[in-house]
Protein backbone atom coordinates (compact mmCIF):
# COMPACT_ATOMS: atom_id res chain seq x y z
CA UNK A 1 0.00 0.00 0.00
CA UNK A 2 1.40 3.34 -0.98
CA UNK A 3 1.93 6.15 1.47
CA UNK A 4 -0.68 8.22 -0.33
CA UNK A 5 -3.24 5.45 0.01
CA UNK A 6 -2.65 5.00 3.74
CA UNK A 7 -2.97 8.76 4.18
CA UNK A 8 -6.25 8.73 2.28
CA UNK A 9 -7.52 5.81 4.37
CA UNK A 10 -6.74 7.66 7.59
CA UNK A 11 -8.45 10.85 6.43
CA UNK A 12 -11.54 9.14 5.00
CA UNK A 13 -12.15 7.26 8.21
CA UNK A 14 -12.76 10.47 10.12
CA UNK A 15 -14.39 12.60 7.46
CA UNK A 16 -17.69 11.22 6.23
CA UNK A 17 -20.08 13.66 4.60
CA UNK A 18 -23.70 12.61 4.61
CA UNK A 19 -26.60 13.56 2.35
CA UNK A 20 -30.10 12.29 2.97
CA UNK A 21 -33.00 12.04 0.55
CA UNK A 22 -36.57 11.46 1.59
CA UNK A 23 -38.21 9.38 -1.12
CA UNK A 24 -41.67 9.22 0.44
CA UNK A 25 -41.43 8.33 4.11
CA UNK A 26 -43.73 9.37 6.96
CA UNK A 27 -41.09 11.77 8.39
CA UNK A 28 -40.45 9.48 11.35
CA UNK A 29 -37.03 8.37 10.06
CA UNK A 30 -36.18 11.94 9.01
CA UNK A 31 -36.49 13.27 12.51
CA UNK A 32 -34.44 10.37 13.86
CA UNK A 33 -31.67 11.32 11.42
CA UNK A 34 -31.99 14.93 12.62
CA UNK A 35 -31.86 13.73 16.23
CA UNK A 36 -28.40 12.29 15.45
CA UNK A 37 -27.20 15.89 15.09
CA UNK A 38 -28.14 16.72 18.67
CA UNK A 39 -25.37 17.14 21.25
CA UNK A 40 -26.44 13.92 22.97
CA UNK A 41 -25.57 11.68 20.00
CA UNK A 42 -23.09 14.16 18.53
CA UNK A 43 -22.41 12.89 15.01
CA UNK A 44 -19.48 15.24 14.53
CA UNK A 45 -17.31 13.57 17.17
CA UNK A 46 -17.05 10.62 14.74
CA UNK A 47 -16.24 12.96 11.87
CA UNK A 48 -19.65 12.66 10.24
CA UNK A 49 -21.09 15.86 8.79
CA UNK A 50 -24.63 16.22 7.50
CA UNK A 51 -24.54 18.61 4.54
CA UNK A 52 -27.48 17.40 2.52
CA UNK A 53 -25.69 18.30 -0.68
CA UNK A 54 -25.11 15.35 -3.06
CA UNK A 55 -22.14 17.02 -4.77
CA UNK A 56 -19.98 16.90 -1.64
CA UNK A 57 -21.35 13.77 0.00
CA UNK A 58 -19.74 10.37 0.60
CA UNK A 59 -22.72 8.57 2.08
CA UNK A 60 -26.32 8.77 0.87
CA UNK A 61 -29.05 7.95 3.37
CA UNK A 62 -32.18 6.79 1.57
CA UNK A 63 -35.39 7.18 3.57
CA UNK A 64 -38.82 6.00 2.48
CA UNK A 65 -40.41 3.60 0.01
CA UNK A 66 -39.77 5.06 -3.43
CA UNK A 67 -42.65 7.15 -4.87
CA UNK A 68 -43.16 7.56 -8.66
CA UNK A 69 -41.56 11.03 -8.66
CA UNK A 70 -38.35 9.61 -7.21
CA UNK A 71 -37.96 6.58 -9.47
CA UNK A 72 -35.69 8.46 -11.88
CA UNK A 73 -34.55 11.22 -9.50
CA UNK A 74 -33.05 8.82 -6.96
CA UNK A 75 -30.66 7.57 -9.65
CA UNK A 76 -29.88 11.17 -10.60
CA UNK A 77 -29.00 12.09 -7.01
CA UNK A 78 -26.86 8.93 -6.73
CA UNK A 79 -25.00 9.80 -9.96
CA UNK A 80 -24.17 13.27 -8.63
CA UNK A 81 -22.23 11.87 -5.67
CA UNK A 82 -18.48 11.61 -6.37
CA UNK A 83 -16.67 8.27 -5.93
CA UNK A 84 -16.04 6.57 -3.53
CA UNK A 85 -19.61 6.47 -2.27
CA UNK A 86 -22.03 4.30 -0.33
CA UNK A 87 -25.79 4.28 0.11
CA UNK A 88 -27.47 3.26 3.36
CA UNK A 89 -31.23 2.79 3.60
CA UNK A 90 -32.89 3.89 6.83
CA UNK A 91 -36.06 2.26 8.12
CA UNK A 92 -38.34 -0.50 6.90
CA UNK A 93 -39.78 1.46 3.96
CA UNK A 94 -36.76 1.21 1.58
CA UNK A 95 -36.43 -2.50 2.43
CA UNK A 96 -39.98 -3.74 2.00
CA UNK A 97 -42.35 -0.77 1.91
CA UNK A 98 -43.41 -1.28 5.57
CA UNK A 99 -47.10 -0.35 6.11
CA UNK A 100 -47.27 1.19 2.65
CA UNK A 101 -46.66 -2.16 0.96
CA UNK A 102 -50.34 -2.90 0.37
CA UNK A 103 -52.62 -3.06 -2.68
CA UNK A 104 -53.30 0.36 -4.27
CA UNK A 105 -50.17 1.92 -2.81
CA UNK A 106 -48.16 4.41 -4.86
CA UNK A 107 -44.78 3.52 -3.38
CA UNK A 108 -42.54 1.11 -5.19
CA UNK A 109 -40.04 -0.45 -2.80
CA UNK A 110 -37.32 -1.72 -2.48
CA UNK A 111 -34.83 1.08 -2.97
CA UNK A 112 -32.11 -1.35 -3.97
CA UNK A 113 -33.79 -1.94 -7.30
CA UNK A 114 -32.85 1.66 -8.24
CA UNK A 115 -29.41 2.18 -6.70
CA UNK A 116 -26.89 -0.16 -5.05
CA UNK A 117 -27.51 -0.14 -1.28
CA UNK A 118 -24.56 -1.03 0.94
CA UNK A 119 -26.42 -1.45 4.22
CA UNK A 120 -29.98 -1.51 5.49
CA UNK A 121 -31.07 -0.33 8.93
CA UNK A 122 -34.44 -1.88 9.78
CA UNK A 123 -36.85 -0.32 12.27
CA UNK A 124 -39.92 1.87 12.16
CA UNK A 125 -38.10 4.19 12.86
CA UNK A 126 -34.63 2.93 13.87
CA UNK A 127 -33.01 4.60 16.86
CA UNK A 128 -30.42 7.35 16.23
CA UNK A 129 -27.67 5.15 17.71
CA UNK A 130 -28.42 2.42 15.17
CA UNK A 131 -28.17 4.92 12.32
CA UNK A 132 -24.79 6.18 13.56
CA UNK A 133 -23.57 2.62 14.03
CA UNK A 134 -24.55 1.70 10.47
CA UNK A 135 -22.72 4.69 8.98
CA UNK A 136 -19.62 4.05 11.08
CA UNK A 137 -19.42 0.35 10.32
CA UNK A 138 -20.10 0.54 6.57
CA UNK A 139 -18.41 3.70 5.31
CA UNK A 140 -14.77 2.94 6.33
CA UNK A 141 -15.08 -0.59 4.89
CA UNK A 142 -16.10 0.72 1.50
CA UNK A 143 -13.66 3.62 1.39
CA UNK A 144 -10.64 1.58 2.52
CA UNK A 145 -7.98 1.16 -0.21
CA UNK A 146 -10.38 2.53 -2.81
CA UNK A 147 -7.70 3.57 -5.31
CA UNK A 148 -5.72 0.32 -4.91
CA UNK A 149 -8.75 -1.86 -5.47
CA UNK A 150 -9.95 0.11 -8.46
CA UNK B 1 -48.30 35.87 -14.96
CA UNK B 2 -46.71 38.59 -17.12
CA UNK B 3 -43.97 40.32 -15.23
CA UNK B 4 -40.52 41.62 -15.93
CA UNK B 5 -38.49 38.80 -14.48
CA UNK B 6 -34.72 38.64 -14.24
CA UNK B 7 -34.42 34.99 -13.48
CA UNK B 8 -36.61 32.19 -12.24
CA UNK B 9 -34.88 30.37 -9.40
CA UNK B 10 -35.94 26.87 -8.37
CA UNK B 11 -35.10 25.71 -4.84
CA UNK B 12 -35.24 21.98 -4.18
CA UNK B 13 -36.31 19.19 -4.20
CA UNK B 14 -33.01 18.20 -2.57
CA UNK B 15 -31.85 21.31 -0.73
CA UNK B 16 -29.52 21.65 2.26
CA UNK B 17 -32.21 23.04 4.53
CA UNK B 18 -35.26 21.09 3.42
CA UNK B 19 -36.06 18.12 5.60
CA UNK B 20 -38.49 16.89 2.98
CA UNK B 21 -38.54 17.22 -0.78
CA UNK B 22 -40.51 20.05 -2.34
CA UNK B 23 -39.69 22.65 -4.95
CA UNK B 24 -40.14 26.40 -4.57
CA UNK B 25 -39.98 28.31 -7.82
CA UNK B 26 -39.19 31.99 -7.27
CA UNK B 27 -39.58 34.67 -9.91
CA UNK B 28 -37.01 37.30 -9.02
CA UNK B 29 -36.16 40.84 -10.04
CA UNK B 30 -32.63 41.34 -8.83
CA UNK B 31 -32.66 39.89 -5.34
CA UNK B 32 -36.31 40.73 -4.78
CA UNK B 33 -38.81 37.91 -5.07
CA UNK B 34 -41.91 38.90 -7.04
CA UNK B 35 -43.85 35.66 -6.96
CA UNK B 36 -43.40 32.13 -5.74
CA UNK B 37 -44.93 28.78 -6.44
CA UNK B 38 -44.61 25.64 -4.35
CA UNK B 39 -44.55 22.41 -6.32
CA UNK B 40 -45.60 19.34 -4.37
CA UNK B 41 -46.02 15.69 -5.28
CA UNK B 42 -42.71 14.09 -4.32
CA UNK B 43 -44.13 12.25 -1.32
CA UNK B 44 -47.56 11.00 -2.40
CA UNK B 45 -47.90 7.51 -0.96
CA UNK B 46 -51.66 7.04 -1.35
CA UNK B 47 -52.24 6.27 2.33
CA UNK B 48 -56.01 6.96 2.18
CA UNK B 49 -56.34 4.45 -0.68
CA UNK B 50 -54.57 1.84 1.45
CA UNK B 51 -56.85 2.57 4.45
CA UNK B 52 -60.14 1.92 2.66
CA UNK B 53 -61.62 -1.52 3.32
CA UNK B 54 -59.36 -2.33 6.26
CA UNK B 55 -60.40 -2.89 9.90
CA UNK B 56 -59.75 -0.06 12.38
CA UNK B 57 -57.08 -2.12 14.16
CA UNK B 58 -54.95 -1.83 11.02
CA UNK B 59 -55.93 1.71 10.05
CA UNK B 60 -54.95 2.91 13.53
CA UNK B 61 -51.29 2.17 12.73
CA UNK B 62 -51.61 3.58 9.22
CA UNK B 63 -53.09 6.82 10.62
CA UNK B 64 -50.03 7.22 12.83
CA UNK B 65 -47.80 6.99 9.81
CA UNK B 66 -49.53 9.85 8.00
CA UNK B 67 -47.02 12.08 9.75
CA UNK B 68 -44.09 10.88 11.81
CA UNK B 69 -43.43 14.21 13.55
CA UNK B 70 -46.94 14.62 14.96
CA UNK B 71 -47.87 10.94 15.13
CA UNK B 72 -49.66 11.16 18.52
CA UNK B 73 -52.26 13.69 17.32
CA UNK B 74 -53.09 11.58 14.23
CA UNK B 75 -53.59 8.59 16.52
CA UNK B 76 -55.61 10.79 18.94
CA UNK B 77 -57.97 12.26 16.33
CA UNK B 78 -58.50 8.95 14.49
CA UNK B 79 -59.40 7.12 17.70
CA UNK B 80 -61.66 9.96 18.88
CA UNK B 81 -63.48 9.85 15.54
CA UNK B 82 -64.03 6.11 15.89
CA UNK B 83 -65.24 6.61 19.47
CA UNK B 84 -67.61 9.37 18.34
CA UNK B 85 -69.06 7.02 15.68
CA UNK B 86 -69.62 4.19 18.14
CA UNK B 87 -70.41 6.09 21.36
CA UNK B 88 -67.50 4.66 23.35
CA UNK B 89 -66.69 6.54 26.55
CA UNK B 90 -63.28 7.21 28.05
CA UNK B 91 -62.36 7.05 31.77
CA UNK B 92 -61.17 10.37 33.25
CA UNK B 93 -57.65 9.14 33.94
CA UNK B 94 -57.25 7.95 30.36
CA UNK B 95 -58.55 11.28 28.99
CA UNK B 96 -55.90 13.13 31.00
CA UNK B 97 -53.13 10.72 29.97
CA UNK B 98 -54.07 11.20 26.31
CA UNK B 99 -53.61 14.95 26.67
CA UNK B 100 -50.31 14.34 28.49
CA UNK B 101 -48.94 12.27 25.56
CA UNK B 102 -50.32 14.76 23.05
CA UNK B 103 -48.67 17.74 24.74
CA UNK B 104 -45.31 15.95 24.95
CA UNK B 105 -45.59 15.30 21.23
CA UNK B 106 -46.47 18.94 20.56
CA UNK B 107 -43.43 20.10 22.52
CA UNK B 108 -41.02 17.96 20.52
CA UNK B 109 -42.65 19.00 17.25
CA UNK B 110 -42.38 22.72 18.08
CA UNK B 111 -38.80 22.31 19.27
CA UNK B 112 -37.74 20.61 16.04
CA UNK B 113 -39.55 23.31 14.02
CA UNK B 114 -37.65 26.03 15.88
CA UNK B 115 -34.42 24.07 15.44
CA UNK B 116 -35.04 24.02 11.68
CA UNK B 117 -35.62 27.77 11.67
CA UNK B 118 -32.47 28.52 13.67
CA UNK B 119 -30.52 26.18 11.39
CA UNK B 120 -31.90 28.01 8.36
CA UNK B 121 -30.84 31.45 9.58
CA UNK B 122 -27.41 29.93 10.31
CA UNK B 123 -27.70 30.23 14.08
CA UNK B 124 -26.70 26.66 14.82
CA UNK B 125 -25.91 27.27 18.48
CA UNK B 126 -29.53 27.82 19.54
CA UNK B 127 -30.57 25.06 17.13
CA UNK B 128 -28.33 22.52 18.86
CA UNK B 129 -29.47 23.67 22.32
CA UNK B 130 -33.07 23.15 21.21
CA UNK B 131 -32.33 19.67 19.83
CA UNK B 132 -30.79 18.80 23.17
CA UNK B 133 -33.90 19.72 25.17
CA UNK B 134 -35.99 17.96 22.57
CA UNK B 135 -34.13 14.77 23.48
CA UNK B 136 -35.28 15.20 27.09
CA UNK B 137 -38.88 15.48 25.86
CA UNK B 138 -38.43 12.44 23.60
CA UNK B 139 -37.10 10.47 26.57
CA UNK B 140 -40.25 11.29 28.53
CA UNK B 141 -42.43 10.33 25.57
CA UNK B 142 -40.57 7.02 25.35
CA UNK B 143 -40.87 6.58 29.10
CA UNK B 144 -44.64 7.10 29.01
CA UNK B 145 -45.56 5.30 25.79
CA UNK B 146 -42.73 2.87 25.09
CA UNK B 147 -41.56 4.31 21.76
CA UNK B 148 -39.91 7.47 20.54
CA UNK B 149 -41.88 8.24 17.40
CA UNK B 150 -44.73 5.93 16.40
CA UNK B 151 -46.02 4.87 19.79
CA UNK B 152 -49.73 3.87 19.26
CA UNK B 153 -50.43 4.89 22.86
CA UNK B 154 -54.10 5.76 22.40
CA UNK B 155 -56.63 2.96 21.79
CA UNK B 156 -60.46 3.12 21.69
CA UNK B 157 -61.79 3.50 25.23
CA UNK B 158 -58.52 4.51 26.83
CA UNK B 159 -54.75 4.32 26.67
CA UNK B 160 -52.27 1.46 26.71
CA UNK B 161 -50.06 2.00 29.75
CA UNK B 162 -50.65 3.47 33.19
CA UNK B 163 -47.76 5.47 34.68
CA UNK B 164 -47.25 5.12 38.46
CA UNK B 165 -46.36 7.90 40.91
CA UNK B 166 -42.62 7.49 40.33
CA UNK B 167 -43.02 7.79 36.55
CA UNK B 168 -45.12 10.91 36.95
CA UNK B 169 -42.62 12.56 39.28
CA UNK B 170 -39.88 11.86 36.75
CA UNK B 171 -41.92 13.53 34.00
CA UNK B 172 -42.59 16.45 36.37
CA UNK B 173 -38.87 16.89 37.02
CA UNK B 174 -38.09 16.76 33.31
CA UNK B 175 -40.75 19.39 32.63
CA UNK B 176 -39.15 21.73 35.18
CA UNK B 177 -35.83 21.34 33.40
CA UNK B 178 -37.33 21.82 29.93
CA UNK B 179 -39.18 24.93 31.07
CA UNK B 180 -36.06 26.47 32.58
CA UNK B 181 -33.93 25.74 29.51
CA UNK B 182 -36.62 26.87 27.04
CA UNK B 183 -36.94 30.20 28.86
CA UNK B 184 -33.19 30.66 28.59
CA UNK B 185 -33.07 29.97 24.84
CA UNK B 186 -36.22 32.01 24.28
CA UNK B 187 -34.44 34.99 25.86
CA UNK B 188 -31.46 34.39 23.57
CA UNK B 189 -33.78 34.33 20.58
CA UNK B 190 -35.75 37.37 21.73
CA UNK B 191 -32.80 39.68 22.30
CA UNK B 192 -30.26 38.35 19.77
CA UNK B 193 -29.56 41.31 17.43
CA UNK B 194 -28.58 39.13 14.45
CA UNK B 195 -31.63 36.95 14.90
CA UNK B 196 -33.78 40.08 14.95
CA UNK B 197 -32.24 41.25 11.67
CA UNK B 198 -33.01 37.93 9.97
CA UNK B 199 -36.48 37.50 11.50
CA UNK B 200 -38.27 40.75 12.37
CA UNK B 201 -40.35 42.25 9.60
CA UNK B 202 -39.59 39.42 7.16
CA UNK B 203 -42.26 37.23 5.61
CA UNK B 204 -45.13 39.37 6.87
CA UNK B 205 -48.68 38.11 6.49
CA UNK B 206 -51.53 40.34 7.67
CA UNK B 207 -54.63 39.21 9.49
CA UNK B 208 -56.86 39.78 6.45
CA UNK B 209 -54.58 37.77 4.17
CA UNK B 210 -54.40 35.02 6.73
CA UNK B 211 -58.20 34.86 6.98
CA UNK B 212 -58.55 34.85 3.19
CA UNK B 213 -56.13 31.95 2.67
CA UNK B 214 -57.44 30.00 5.72
CA UNK B 215 -54.12 29.76 7.53
CA UNK B 216 -54.27 27.57 10.63
CA UNK B 217 -52.28 26.80 13.75
CA UNK B 218 -49.32 28.88 14.95
CA UNK B 219 -49.08 30.53 11.51
CA UNK B 220 -52.59 31.98 11.95
CA UNK B 221 -52.18 32.71 15.65
CA UNK B 222 -49.04 34.74 14.87
CA UNK B 223 -51.24 37.03 12.73
CA UNK B 224 -53.72 37.72 15.52
CA UNK B 225 -56.41 35.13 14.76
CA UNK B 226 -57.67 33.29 17.83
CA UNK B 227 -58.16 29.83 16.38
CA UNK B 228 -57.32 26.67 18.28
CA UNK B 229 -59.28 23.42 18.21
CA UNK B 230 -58.06 22.60 21.68
CA UNK B 231 -60.52 25.20 23.05
CA UNK B 232 -63.40 22.92 21.94
CA UNK B 233 -61.98 19.76 23.46
CA UNK B 234 -63.64 18.75 26.79
CA UNK B 235 -60.39 17.69 28.52
CA UNK B 236 -58.62 20.91 27.56
CA UNK B 237 -61.64 22.87 28.76
CA UNK B 238 -61.29 21.18 32.14
CA UNK B 239 -57.64 22.25 32.18
CA UNK B 240 -58.74 25.87 31.44
CA UNK B 241 -56.80 26.13 28.19
CA UNK B 242 -56.60 29.50 26.42
CA UNK B 243 -54.82 29.93 23.06
CA UNK B 244 -51.74 32.18 22.74
CA UNK B 245 -52.01 34.92 20.12
CA UNK B 246 -49.44 37.34 18.75
CA UNK B 247 -50.06 40.15 16.28
CA UNK B 248 -46.84 40.83 14.35
CA UNK B 249 -47.32 38.17 11.64
CA UNK B 250 -43.63 37.89 10.68
CA UNK B 251 -41.04 35.11 10.97
CA UNK B 252 -40.13 36.24 14.47
CA UNK B 253 -43.74 35.99 15.71
CA UNK B 254 -44.18 32.52 14.26
CA UNK B 255 -41.09 31.20 16.00
CA UNK B 256 -41.82 33.00 19.28
CA UNK B 257 -45.38 31.66 19.40
CA UNK B 258 -43.97 28.14 19.17
CA UNK B 259 -41.62 28.87 22.06
CA UNK B 260 -44.57 30.18 24.09
CA UNK B 261 -46.61 27.10 23.26
CA UNK B 262 -43.80 24.85 24.47
CA UNK B 263 -43.96 26.65 27.82
CA UNK B 264 -47.75 26.41 27.81
CA UNK B 265 -47.57 22.67 27.11
CA UNK B 266 -45.14 22.23 30.00
CA UNK B 267 -47.62 24.07 32.24
CA UNK B 268 -50.49 21.88 31.01
CA UNK B 269 -48.47 18.72 31.70
CA UNK B 270 -47.69 19.89 35.22
CA UNK B 271 -51.38 20.65 35.85
CA UNK B 272 -52.32 17.20 34.52
CA UNK B 273 -49.82 15.44 36.79
CA UNK B 274 -51.03 17.41 39.83
CA UNK B 275 -54.72 16.76 39.17
CA UNK B 276 -54.58 13.26 37.61
CA UNK B 277 -57.66 11.36 38.83
CA UNK B 278 -57.36 7.77 40.06
CA UNK B 279 -59.19 4.95 38.31
CA UNK B 280 -59.13 2.69 35.29
CA UNK B 281 -57.25 3.58 32.10
CA UNK B 282 -59.43 1.50 29.80
CA UNK B 283 -63.18 1.28 29.54
CA UNK B 284 -65.08 -1.12 27.31
CA UNK B 285 -66.83 -0.70 24.01
CA UNK B 286 -67.20 -1.93 20.45
CA UNK B 287 -66.47 0.01 17.31
CA UNK B 288 -69.53 0.09 15.09
CA UNK B 289 -71.14 1.66 12.11
CA UNK B 290 -71.51 5.34 11.30
CA UNK B 291 -70.15 8.40 9.62
CA UNK B 292 -68.76 11.53 11.23
CA UNK B 293 -66.25 14.35 11.10
CA UNK B 294 -63.94 15.25 13.94
CA UNK B 295 -61.31 17.93 14.47
CA UNK B 296 -58.22 18.18 16.60
CA UNK B 297 -55.36 20.62 16.94
CA UNK B 298 -52.11 19.24 15.53
CA UNK B 299 -48.87 21.11 16.26
CA UNK B 300 -49.24 22.76 12.85
CA UNK B 301 -52.96 23.54 13.04
CA UNK B 302 -56.37 22.07 12.56
CA UNK B 303 -56.56 18.40 11.62
CA UNK B 304 -59.83 16.91 10.35
CA UNK B 305 -60.82 13.29 9.86
CA UNK B 306 -64.02 12.24 8.08
CA UNK B 307 -64.69 8.54 8.43
CA UNK B 308 -67.46 6.18 7.33
CA UNK B 309 -67.31 2.72 8.85
CA UNK B 310 -69.39 -0.46 8.60
CA UNK B 311 -70.82 -2.67 11.38
CA UNK B 312 -67.56 -4.57 11.93
CA UNK B 313 -65.51 -1.40 12.28
CA UNK B 314 -64.03 -1.57 8.80
CA UNK B 315 -63.27 1.76 7.15
CA UNK B 316 -65.41 2.33 4.09
CA UNK B 317 -64.52 5.93 3.34
CA UNK B 318 -61.90 8.16 4.86
CA UNK B 319 -60.62 11.62 4.09
CA UNK B 320 -57.99 13.48 6.05
CA UNK B 321 -57.41 17.21 5.95
CA UNK B 322 -54.03 18.18 7.31
CA UNK B 323 -52.99 21.69 8.35
CA UNK B 324 -49.84 22.18 6.27
CA UNK B 325 -51.58 22.50 2.91
CA UNK B 326 -53.15 25.83 3.91
CA UNK B 327 -49.94 27.09 5.48
CA UNK B 328 -47.83 26.18 2.45
CA UNK B 329 -50.27 28.04 0.22
CA UNK B 330 -50.19 31.06 2.56
CA UNK B 331 -46.42 30.89 2.40
CA UNK B 332 -46.25 30.86 -1.40
CA UNK B 333 -48.88 33.54 -1.79
CA UNK B 334 -48.12 36.09 0.92
CA UNK B 335 -44.97 35.38 2.93
CA UNK B 336 -42.39 34.75 0.22
CA UNK B 337 -43.36 37.45 -2.35
CA UNK B 338 -41.94 40.73 -1.14
CA UNK B 339 -38.90 39.39 0.69
CA UNK B 340 -35.84 41.32 -0.34
CA UNK B 341 -33.39 38.46 -0.61
CA UNK B 342 -33.33 34.86 -1.83
CA UNK B 343 -31.82 33.85 1.51
CA UNK B 344 -35.06 34.92 3.21
CA UNK B 345 -37.22 32.67 1.00
CA UNK B 346 -36.10 29.53 2.80
CA UNK B 347 -36.38 31.10 6.25
CA UNK B 348 -39.92 32.38 5.54
CA UNK B 349 -40.86 28.95 4.24
CA UNK B 350 -39.41 27.08 7.22
CA UNK B 351 -40.95 29.53 9.71
CA UNK B 352 -44.43 28.35 8.68
CA UNK B 353 -43.33 24.82 9.73
CA UNK B 354 -44.39 22.92 6.60
CA UNK B 355 -44.82 19.16 6.81
CA UNK B 356 -44.82 17.68 3.32
CA UNK B 357 -45.34 14.09 4.47
CA UNK B 358 -48.77 14.82 5.97
CA UNK B 359 -49.71 17.29 3.22
CA UNK B 360 -49.40 14.70 0.50
CA UNK B 361 -49.96 11.53 2.52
Amino acid sequence: MSLLQSLKNAVRQRSIHVCYVDTGSCNGCDIEVLACLSPRYDLEQYGIYVHNNPREADVLLVIGGVTPQWEDKLKMVWDKIPEPKAAISIGNCPISGCVFSRPLTLTNAPAKSYIPIAAEVPGCPPRPTEIIQAILSVAPLIFKDWEDRK
Amino acid sequence: MKKIVDVSIPLGPVHPIFKEPCRIKCETFGEQVLAAEVELGYMKKGIERIMVGRPWQEVMFLAERVCGICSVIHNFVFIETMEKISGVGVPDRAAYLRVLANELDRMQSHLIANFSYCYTIEHETIGMYLLNIRETVMDMLEYLTGARVTCAYIVPGGVRFDPDAEDLSRIMKAMDEVERETRRYMDMFEYGPLIGLRSKGIGIMTREQSEFIHAVGPTARACGITVDCRSNHPTYQMLKFTPIVRTEGDNYARVMIRFQEVLQSADLIKTIIQTLPEGKIRGGGTIGRGETTHQGEAPRGELTYRIKSDTHGRIQEISIQTPSIMNIEACARYMIPGVTSIADVTSAYISSDPCIACTER
